[in-house]
């Protein structure tokens, strides 16, 4: 049985005079970690709420773990981008209580609060009232809050959000363990070198519909110019095969003609004698990928 | 809908919001005033003794009577022990300033015609009317003007007329309860007070339900309990949980009273429900609809404010309408079954806190009970269906007041 996690074809609504999602379609499969990825409007927000049953579509298919959104409620965990603890709750027991509406005992759901308390390293913070706790802190707990019932799948929305790096460090690890524990992720960031990290398959949204959709490494694939960075710079310019010779932050990117082969480059390099610390194949990062595409759509923005 | 989900939510307003400070101190606060009622009571009932036996004091000095309009002159019978009969007024005010009267009282000349008859004093505005001593004289004008005129039994009638004793109807043309003066008190006052009781709770437990709907959409907890609950199944956790908190909070009071009464209270309390059991339960009645309908418009109120401040002006709106019935208290006090008390006891948001004040006061026609309920009865799930969807439009619209023209919109979406 190998369904996916979440399917969604042709998803459609609107507010009153905005098209949030325009006939957005795309699945995630079991035990990855997919990025859903998007500027600012695109709509991502309003489809994981639909996704999480808040909202209702006005058309199109939702199947969140095979059912109908809200029918797998308990099955799935949601830490909102607009989230909240209360705040003159203590903290394990605000986690309890949420863990309660998730269908659990009262008793399971306070031992599951704990330890996930330690795991997030808030063990000593159980007992103080939410408001207490650093803004950084309460992200942990809500992280931990969202996790409490064991869920299935895990929707997260802007995750690092207000994080330092030791914290999104311990974050990441979070989530490759739950990847490692069988649990399918569906992450939204705009930390996009944390995305890359972590995501194998993502969708890109703008404008409410998928541009661009698929696994990671063949997406940067199917965008990365065919070129090689070099360091140190070297005085390629004019060598067979090389179109263009750019400087980026202190790397060349030597641009290749079409076809032409990056070994080829090397031994020239070498049969000069030149030294080299480093010769890679240029991928395109994801962020690179993303402002390609979303400029790009902006050419073509709907009236 | 999950019960199961809507009694943990009941379950933990509850006890979240019975911890509160606020409500410890508010609840405590009744019977603390009523201690405090009883000590301060105790202290006077001394003082008071004191300033009595005063009072008497003052009494036993006569008060002087100067007769201008020639009826009353010699005094009558068996008055020359209070009064004194002056020949003119000078001399009374010399004997008032000497301090051998209490006061005095001039019968002008044309006191057949107007009744007219001025009371003088030192002392103020108490003693003056202290030296009117208006039952004593009252019987001396009578005694004066009948005297001799009428048969003896008829001077005796015509002074103390009358002897009144309540008879309360029930619609078979029954007499209801007993005519003791008593327990006709006790029949009336507790179940008024028990209805002062139940409005307050009403609305404390309704402002609780606005500050935690306000609450969770300000601290933005609420989309992730909405990803767990339906807003149906919250709201309807919330209504639960907050009117146990209410109902506790009266019988706190009640209880108190109880305790500190001596259990008097609870005697009376037993002789008024067994006098009239249909009034406590049309009371109880009124508390729940009273509340279901509160306690939703003040939910919703709490879901379509952008924060705690502006929920509460939107709430305002509607306690104004359970407000109105108190401001007319002492209208409806005077006639419980006029017009106006009639008029706001069929008008829904004003009809709970109506009747619950003149169930205790008068027996209410069953016309008047089946229109009021009938409304109300009809109101409420309007109202629990519109605060619904309302509740759960409001709740995700951070920082936008929905307008009206969106209200709608989000009531005609089913």
């Amino acid at each position: 049985m190998n369904e996916p996690s979440l399917y969604v074809e042709d998803l459609r609504k609107s507010y009153a005079t905005v098209v949030a999602v325009d006939g957005l379609t795309f699945q995630v499969e079991r035990g990855e970690i997919f990025g859903l990825l998007g500027p600012n409007g695109a709509g991502k927000t309003t489809t994981i709420r639909i996704l999480m049953d808040i909202f209702k579509p006005d058309a199109g298919t939702v199947r969140v773990l095979g059912q109908p959104p809200g029918a797998a409620r308990q099955r799935v965990g949601y830490l909102p981008e607009e989230r909240g603890l209360y705040r003159a709750l203590r903290v394990s027991e605000c986690l309890t209580y949420l863990g309660q509406l998730k269908g659990m005992a009262r008793a399971a759901a306070q031992r599951r609060a704990e330890e996930l308390l330690e795991r997030v390293e808030l063990a000593d913070w159980g007992k103080r009232k939410v408001e207490e706790l650093s803004r950084g802190m309460q992200q942990k707990a809500q992280l931990a809050a969202s996790l409490i019932h064991d869920p299935d799948l895990i929707i997260l929305d802007e995750p690092f959000q207000g994080l330092d790096p030791v914290n999104a460090e311990m974050i990441r690890g979070i989530i490759r363990d739950l990847r490692a524990q069988g649990k399918t992720i569906v992450l939204s960031a705009h930390e996009m070198s944390l995305v890359e990290m972590l995501c194998e398959r993502i969708v890109l949204i703008n404008h409410g519909r998928a541009v661009l959709n698929g696994r990671l490494a063949d997406l940067k694939k199917q965008f990365s110019p065919n070129a090689i960075e070099i360091s140190p710079p070297l005085p390629v310019e004019g060598w067979p095969g090389v179109a263009s010779v750019a400087l980026e932050d202190g790397r060349q990117r030597v641009t290749l003609t079409p076809g032409a082969e990056p070994r080829d480059l090397l031994r020239e390099i070498f049969n000069r004698g030149l030294s080299l610390d480093r010769f890679e194949r240029a991928t395109a990062t994801l962020d690179e990928i993303f402002v390609t595409v979303v400029r790009g759509e902006a050419g073509h923005e709907r009236p | 809908m999950s019960a199961r989900s809507i009694l943990t939510i009941a379950w933990h307003e509850y006890l979240v919001n019975l911890r509160r400070p606020g409500f410890i101190f508010f609840t405590l606060l009744i019977p603390a005033l009523g201690l405090l009622g009883l000590i301060v009571a105790g202290f006077f009932s001394g003082q008071a003794m004191g300033f009595l036996e005063n009072q008497f004091e003052r009494a036993s000095q006569q008060t002087g009577l100067v007769d201008q309009s020639g009826l009353f002159t010699p005094l009558p019978a068996g008055f020359g022990g209070q009064y004194q009969l002056f020949p003119d007024e000078a001399a009374a005010r010399q004997a008032l300033l000497d301090g051998s009267l209490s006061g005095y009282v001039v019968i002008e000349p044309d006191y057949l015609e107007t009744g007219d008859v001025t009371a003088y004093s030192i002392g103020g505005l108490f003693d003056a009317v202290n030296a009117a001593d208006s039952d004593t004289l009252r019987l001396l004008l009578v005694h004066g003007l009948l005297a001799g005129q009428v048969d003896a039994a008829v001077l005796e009638r015509a002074a103390d007329p009358v002897n009144v004793t309540p008879v309360t109807l029930n619609e078979d043309g029954q007499p209801t309860g007993s005519t003791d003066i008593g327990s006709a008190i006790a029949s009336f006052i507790i179940p008024y007070v028990l209805s002062i009781f139940l409005i307050i709770s009403i609305f404390t437990a309704s402002s609780y339900l606005l500050r935690s709907v306000s609450e969770e959409k300000e601290t933005r907890v609420i989309e992730v309990v909405l990803s767990s609950v339906s807003a149906t199944e919250l709201l309807t956790g919330k209504v639960l949980g907050l009117g146990a908190l209410g109902l506790t909070q009266v019988l706190v009071w009640l209880g108190s009273a109880v305790l500190l009464s001596g259990g008097l209270a609870a005697v009376a309390a037993g002789v008024a429900v067994a006098l009239s059991p249909r009034v406590f339960a049309l009371s109880a009645l009124y508390f729940i609809l009273g509340y279901l309908l509160y306690g939703t418009l003040m939910a919703a109120a709490g879901a379509l404010g952008t924060s705690m401040r502006e929920s509460q002006q939107l709430a305002g709106l509607f306690s104004f309408g359970a407000a109105v019935p108190m401001m007319f208290n002492s209208l409806i006090f005077a006639s419980p079954n006029g017009t106006i008390a009639r008029a706001l006891s069929y008008f829904p948001l004003t009809a709970p806190t109506t009747m619950m004040l003149r169930l205790p006061l008068t027996n209410v026609s069953t016309l008047d009970l089946a229109i009021s309920l009938g409304l109300l009865a009809l109101s409420i799930p309007v109202v629990l269906w519109a605060g619904a969807k309302v509740f759960r439009m409001g709740l995700l619209l951070y920082g936008k007041r929905p307008s009206l023209v969106q209200i709608v919109k989000a009531l005609r979406q089913a």
